[in-house]
C-alpha cells in the first residue's frame, strides 16, 4: 500500500511536483502518464528515499521513511536511465546488486537464474553487458531490480528506445509480476502502454496529477464522445428517430457510449453494411485536459 | 563491512577489465622507473672508477709504488689518507674501501711469503662482488711490483743495499747474526750486479715459485646508508607515486562515470548508507594501490636489488601512501560532475604535485627553493618516506613526521571531499 499526499519538489525556480496525492492498492498496478518532465521521475525519486520531497508525506506499507533498509528492500526499481556496468556480465551486474540487498550462496544463484530468465537473457548470461542491444540492456536493467523479490515495483520507463520485441516481452513480464500480486507503478508517456498495463491512471502533467481513474473511466469522463460512421443496409422508414445525422444511408452518430448505442440500433430493427467506431483513448484525454499532446 | 567489500571487489573487476587504465596504473610507472633508473645508472661500458682510501703504514719506496701502480689503474681511483679518516669514509659510503698496507709491506721478506708482506682490506660486508674484485687488483698490482722490482736487478740491487743498511744500524740483531745477514744479502748483491737481465725475464716462471701472494686481511666496515646505492633506488619511490596517481585518478574518475551512467542512482536506491558507498570505493582505491606498490616493489628488490632494511617501516610507508591518495582521489572525485571535468582537474593537479615533490626530477637533485615549495606536496613526502625506508634508513621517529603529514592529508581531503559528495547527493 503506497500512500502519498501533497508532495511538493522544487529545483531553483522550478517546480517538478506540484502538490500530488495518489493511493496505490496492494496488488494494483498504477500508471504515470504524461510527457517528458512532468514530473514523473521526480516522483519515483522521492518514492525511492533518493530525492527528499520540499513537503508532503510517503508512506509505503506503513512506512513514512523510503530511506529505511526494509523499506528498500521491498522496493524494486528500474531506473529510466540504464543503470549497468558495461565491463561486466549480464549475470555480474545482476549477482552484484543481489549481494547489495543482502542475498548471498544458493540463494543469491537462484534469484540470479530466475531473473535472467525473467528477461530472457540465460543464453547472453556471461556475456559483458557492452556487447548488449539497446532492447537487451533495457531487459537487465529491469532484471537488476528484480533480484531480490521485490513486492513493490517502480519502473521508470521501462521501455524507451527499445525493439518492438523487448518491448512486448518487457509487457509480458510486467504483466507476470502483477499477476503474482506484486504492486506496479508504471510511469510512461505512451498512452497504449497505460491502457495495457495499469488498473488505474494518473495523468500527469507539469507536476501536477490531473486526473486518476481506470482507463476506462478516464476515457468516459474525458475522452469526449467516440464517433460511430455507419452504412445502413436500407434507409430508415423514419429518420427522425435516428440519433445523429443521416445523409442517404450513411449515418454519423456522436455517442457517450458508442456500444450501448450500437445495441440500441440494432435491437430496433436497423442493419448495416459497414461501421466504424472511433473511440477516445488516453491521448485524446490527455489533450482535453492540457491542451497539448502527450509527445508535444 | 561485506557490503563495503562487495563494492570494493566490483571496482576493482571493473578496472582489472580496463586494460587501458591499467596501463597507465601499472605499466606507465614501471616503464617510468625501467627508463629513469637506466638512463641515471649507465652503462656498463661506461662504469665509474671505484674510489679507494689508501692507508700507507709502510711507507717504503715498494708502497708507494704499489699504490702509484693501483691509482694508475682504470678501474681505481685511490686516495690517501689516514686510518681514521679511511674508515670514516668507507662508513659514510663516500669511498668503496680502504687498503692499509702495513709496516714492512714490500720488504724483501714479505715478498718471499714473510709474515709482515699484509693489506689490510676494508669494505661494507654486502659488497661482496666490489671485493672480490678489489682483491684481484690488488693482487695483480703487487706481482706487478715483484716483477718490477726482481726481475730489474737494479732495483733489486738497491733494496738489498737498503736492506744491508738496516742490518747494520739494527742494534737489536746480535753480531753473529748481523755476519751472517751481511755475508747473505753481500753475495745476493753481488749476483744481482753480476746477473744478465735476459735470463731472468725469459724465465721467470721458475724463479717465481717462492714469490707468495700478498696476504690480504679483510675487514667488515658496517656502511652508514647515506645515499643511494642505484639509481632505482631513486627511481621506484617515484614509479610508486605514479602509480599512486594513476590509481588516484582513475577512482576520482570512476566515481563520476557512476553517477553519470546511473549506477550511483542504483547503489543509492539499494538498502545501503552513503558512507558504505564511499568507503567501497575508498577500499578498491586503497586495496589496488597498496597491491600496486607492493607489485612495483617485489620488482624492484628482486630484479633491481633495492635495499628493503626494514620492512615494516616500508609497509608503513606504503599503507600511509595508500590512504593519503585515496583521500586526494576522493577530493578530486568532486571537482567536477564529468568525467572530463574530473579527469582534467584530476591530472592538472596531480602533475603539479608530482613536479613540485619529486615525482619527475629527485628530491636529492631539486633546488632548495622548489624543496621548500614541494612541502605542500603529497608526493614529496610519500618519496620522502619511501625513501626514508630504502635507503635513507630513517628511524621510526623520522618516519613519524612523513607518515603524519601522508595520512594527515588523506584524512582531511577525504573528509572534504565526503562533506561536498554529500552536500551535491544530498
Amino acid at each position: 500500500m503506497i500512500i502519498v499526499k501533497n508532495l511538493f519538489k522544487r529545483f531553483g525556480d522550478i517546480t517538478a511536483v506540484d502538490g500530488i496525492s495518489f493511493e496505490i492498492s496492494r496488488g494494483e498496478s498504477f500508471g504515470f502518464l504524461g510527457p517528458n518532465g512532468a514530473g514523473k521521475s521526480t516522483t519515483i525519486n522521492m518514492l525511492a528515499g533518493v530525492l527528499e520531497p520540499d513537503s508532503g508525506s510517503i508512506s509505503i506499507n506503513g512506512a513514512s521513511d523510503p530511506t529505511r533498509s526494509k523499506v528498500r528492500r521491498s522496493l524494486g526499481i528500474a531506473p529510466q536511465a540504464l543503470a549497468l556496468y558495461e565491463e561486466l556480465t549480464g549475470e555480474e551486474n545482476i549477482a552484484f546488486f543481489g549481494r547489495l540487498y543482502g542475498l548471498s550462496g544458493r540463494k543469491l544463484r537462484e534469484r540470479v537464474d530466475w531473473s535472467l530468465e525473467l528477461v530472457g537473457l540465460s543464453e547472453r548470461r556471461r556475456h559483458r553487458v557492452k556487447t548488449y542491444s539497446g532492447g537487451m540492456q533495457r531487459r537487465l536493467n529491469l532484471a537488476c531490480g528484480m533480484v531480490h523479490d521485490p513486492q513493490v515495483l517502480l519502473l521508470d520507463e521501462p521501455t524507451v528506445g527499445i525493439d518492438p520485441q523487448s518491448r512486448n516481452l518487457i509487457f509480458d513480464k510486467v504483466e507476470q509480476l502483477k499477476s503474482e500480486g506484486r504492486t506496479v507503478l508504471y510511469t510512461t508517456h505512451y498512452m497504449e502502454e497505460a491502457q495495457r498495463l495499469c488498473d488505474r491512471v494518473a495523468i500527469i502533467d507539469l507536476g501536477r496529477i490531473l486526473a486518476v481513474d481506470t482507463v476506462d473511466n478516464l476515457i468516459s469522463e474525458h475522452g469526449g464522445v467516440s464517433v460511430i460512421e455507419a452504412e445502413l443496409a436500407a434507409p430508415p422508414k423514419d429518420p427522425s428517430l435516428l440519433p445523429g445525422t443521416l445523409e442517404g444511408t450513411s449515418l454519423r452518430i456522436e455517442t457517450d457510449n458508442a456500444m450501448a448505442t450500437v445495441a440500441e440500433l440494432t435491437s430496433t430493427g436497423h442493419r448495416f453494411i459497414t461501421m466504424r467506431i472511433d473511440r477516445a483513448d488516453l491521448e485524446v484525454v490527455f489533450l482535453n485536459l492540457t491542451g497539448r499532446r502527450l509527445r508535444d | 563491512m561485506r557490503t563495503v567489500i562487495t563494492l570494493a571487489l566490483k571496482d576493482l573487476r571493473l578496472l582489472w577489465r580496463d586494460r587501458f587504465g591499467l596501463f597507465w596504473v601499472l605499466a606507465f610507472p614501471l616503464l617510468m622507473a625501467l627508463f629513469f633508473g637506466s638512463v641515471f645508472s649507465g652503462g656498463s661500458s661506461s662504469r665509474a672508477a671505484m674510489k679507494i682510501i689508501a692507508v700507507d703504514q709502510a711507507q717504503t719506496e715498494s708502497s708507494r709504488l704499489f699504490f702509484a701502480r693501483l691509482d694508475s689503474s682504470a678501474a681505481l681511483t685511490v686516495v690517501e689518507s689516514s686510518p681514521d679518516s679511511a674508515r670514516m669514509l668507507v662508513r659514510r659510503g663516500k669511498a668503496v674501501a680502504y687498503v692499509i698496507a702495513h709496516p714492512g709491506f714490500g720488504s724483501l721478506g714479505s715478498m718471499f711469503g714473510g709474515d709482515s708482506a699484509s693489506l689490510t682490506v676494508g669494505i661494507d660486508p654486502s659488497r661482496k662482488a666490489e671485493a672480490g674484485y678489489l682483491q684481484g687488483l690488488l693482487t695483480r698490482a703487487w706481482f706487478s711490483l715483484l716483477q718490477d722490482q726482481f726481475f730489474n736487478p737494479s732495483t733489486a740491487r738497491e733494496q738489498i743495499t737498503s736492506v744491508l743498511d738496516q742490518v747494520e744500524h739494527d742494534s737489536s740483531t746480535s753480531s753473529e747474526q748481523r755476519d751472517v745477514l751481511t755475508s747473505f744479502f753481500g753475495s745476493l748483491h753481488d749476483f744481482m750486479g753480476e746477473m744478465d737481465t735476459g735470463v731472468l725475464a725469459g724465465d721467470s716462471s721458475g724463479e717465481t715459485t717462492a714469490i707468495t701472494e700478498p696476504k690480504i686481511k679483510i675487514e667488515d666496515v658496517a656502511r652508514e646508508s647515506m645515499g643511494p646505492r642505484s639509481s632505482w633506488e631513486i627511481t621506484f619511490p617515484q614509479a610508486l607515486m605514479w602509480a599512486l596517481i594513476g590509481c588516484t585518478a582513475a577512482f576520482a574518475i570512476s566515481i563520476v562515470t557512476e553517477r553519470t551512467r546511473g549506477t550511483l542512482l542504483r547503489l543509492r536506491l539499494a538498502p545501503l548508507r552513503r558512507s558504505q558507498i564511499l568507503a567501497g570505493k575508498g577500499l578498491a582505491c586503497f586495496l589496488f594501490s597498496v597491491a600496486v606498490c607492493t607489485l612495483l616493489l617485489l620488482l624492484a628488490k628482486l630484479i633491481f636489488q633495492i635495499r628493503t632494511p626494514d620492512l615494516l617501516l616500508l609497509g608503513m610507508a606504503v599503507l600511509a601512501c595508500g590512504v593519503c591518495f585515496v583521500g586526494l582521489m576522493m577530493l578530486i572525485s568532486v571537482l567536477g560532475k564529468t568525467e572530463q571535468a574530473v579527469g582534467g582537474a584530476g591530472w592538472a593537479i596531480l602533475l603539479v604535485m608530482s613536479m613540485t615533490g619529486g615525482g619527475m626530477v629527485p628530491l636529492m637533485a631539486m633546488p632548495k627553493w622548489l624543496l621548500t615549495v614541494g612541502h605542500i606536496s603529497p608526493v614529496k613526502w610519500g618519496i620522502l618516506a619511501l625513501e626514508g625506508a630504502i635507503w635513507r634508513d630513517f628511524s621510526y621517529t623520522e618516519m613519524a613526521l612523513p607518515l603524519g603529514v601522508l595520512v594527515g592529508i588523506g584524512m582531511v581531503a577525504f573528509t572534504v571531499g565526503v562533506v561536498v559528495f554529500r552536500r551535491v547527493h544530498g
